[in-house]
């Protein structure tokens, strides 16, 4: 800003020919002046210094949770998924998200175009098999955070920052629902409390938690920080709402519990984790972006690959695919057709893989009827 | 339930196993969560199936 109140001096320096106007510079330097006070650049809605720029829906990376908008959906393009579950497996749904269920098949999910105003996607969760629920039965909604992405966070220490998680939520149910943020070795946790008032009504949420300075977060390629939506687990699992434990909260004493309401629905869309003490416009990425964010985590290819021939006498064949994008560790590989044996498989990298194939003679590399497909998973 | 896996090049065991229910493939690398499902496995006592042994197919 001083080589800009200088302009002033510069304006003296003008020649006769008065191509450059005193006035005019002296104008651009009580803009600039003004400009100190950055407020006035945007009507006072983004500040410079202190205050984090990203107001309103700027994009700038802000937010952590990969497929908040829940437009990617490479599993199930869109079609309703029954959740397995009976085990402590996460089982995920429409890309980066997960549902633990210690019941089997109590939960469908889907994509859903009901939606709140600004958004085209939702992700729907409706209770197929209402259950009695158990102390320490869990059912919920979770996506884990790889460390990576929340390593500037600096949980863990005593810098650690505040972060607001923001969504939209839409309940066959009225009440008081939770959910928790927790690291990944079950030791740290913050359960949460959101209301909806009103059955089938969208509903803004905000939740503000000031950053965890115990505990330990990973910061590099494994889970970081696990945000949950509770849906109905057990008493043993929840506790008291607005401050961080030393325990594995899933959600807050008394909240609603989904997954013992027969056909019941929860929708949510447009959720957000960042940093700061309020919530601020959902950002929004463009498809390709979001696309790619989830394939660090999990792409398929059913495009079937017709296996080529190395060499006429080849008795082990094989061949080499590279991910579209590399993966968050070495991946789990599933091939299509399933034959899966000592002859067959693949050396797998988290860059991509080599499958090899020598079955049986017609299962040759070369064959016409040698074909396959693949998935390649690395999700938290 | 797993099973081990043979380099069908080498003959050596691979550096992965089989996940018997679909078929995966899991990769030993320690921040896979399949693979950390797998040493759980193992550590409380089971013990995954021998490796199919390498055959050579016919002409």
């Amino acid at each position: 800003m001083t080589q800009a109140l200088n302009l002033a001096n510069l304006a003296n320096s003008v020649n006769s020919s008065g191509q450059l106007a005193g006035s005019a510079v002296n104008g651009a330097v009580a803009s600039a002046t003004n400009a100190t006070n950055a407020t006035n650049l945007t009507g006072g809605t983004c500040t410079i210094g202190t205050t984090q720029l990203g107001a309103g829906n700027a994009s700038i990376m802000k937010n952590r949770i990969i497929n908040g908008a829940m437009v990617i959906d490479q599993r199930n393009a869109g079609a309703s998924y029954t959740v397995p579950g009976g085990n402590s497996s996460a089982y995920y749904t429409i890309d980066r998200w997960s549902i633990q269920s210690i019941g089997s098949n109590v939960f469908t999910t889907q994509q859903s175009s009901t939606v709140p105003v600004g958004f085209s996607t939702s992700l729907k969760i409706t209770v197929a098999s209402a259950q009695s629920i158990g102390s320490s039965d869990y059912y919920e909604l979770q996506q884990p955070i790889e460390g990576y992405n929340i390593a500037d966070m600096q949980w863990g220490t005593a810098n650690a920052k505040t972060v607001t998680l923001s969504f939209w939520a839409y309940s066959s149910l009225t009440g008081t629902f939770s959910g928790s943020l927790r690291n990944s070795d079950a030791s740290r946790s913050y359960a949460f409390t959101y209301s909806i008032a009103s059955a089938n009504t969208w509903t803004y949420c905000t939740v503000t938690i000031a950053g965890d300075t115990s505990g330990t977060w990973q910061t590099t390629n494994s889970t970081g920080i696990i945000l949950g939506f509770d849906l109905g687990s057990g008493s043993s699992r929840k506790g008291s709402a607005g401050s961080w434990q030393s325990s594995n909260l899933y959600g807050v004493t008394g909240s609603v519990t989904l997954a013992s309401n027969a056909s019941a629905t929860l929708y949510l869309a447009g959720v957000q984790l960042e940093v700061g003490s309020s919530a601020t416009g959902f950002e929004y990425r463009q498809y390709g972006q979001e696309l790619a964010l989830c394939q660090r985590y999990y792409e398929p290819n059913y495009n079937w690959i017709i296996l080529a021939a190395q060499t006429s006498n080849l008795s082990n064949g094989s061949f080499n695919i590279g991910f579209l994008v590399q993966k968050r560790d070495v991946p789990t590989m599933t091939f299509y057709p399933n034959t899966a044996g000592g002859t067959q498989g693949a050396f797998t990298t988290n860059t991509g893989f080599i499958y090899y194939d020598n079955t049986n003679a017609t299962k040759q590399l070369g064959s016409s009827s040698n074909t396959i497909a693949w998935k390649a998973s690395a999700e938290l | 339930m797993y099973k081990l896996v043979k380099n069908p090049f080498t003959g050596e065991l691979a550096n992965q196993v089989i996940r018997i229910e679909d078929g995966a493939y899991i990769p030993f690398a320690s921040a896979n969560t399949d693979y950390q499902a797998y040493l759980k496995w193992v550590a409380e006592g089971n013990t995954p199936l021998p490796a199919d042994e390498i055959t050579t197919p016919s002409a």
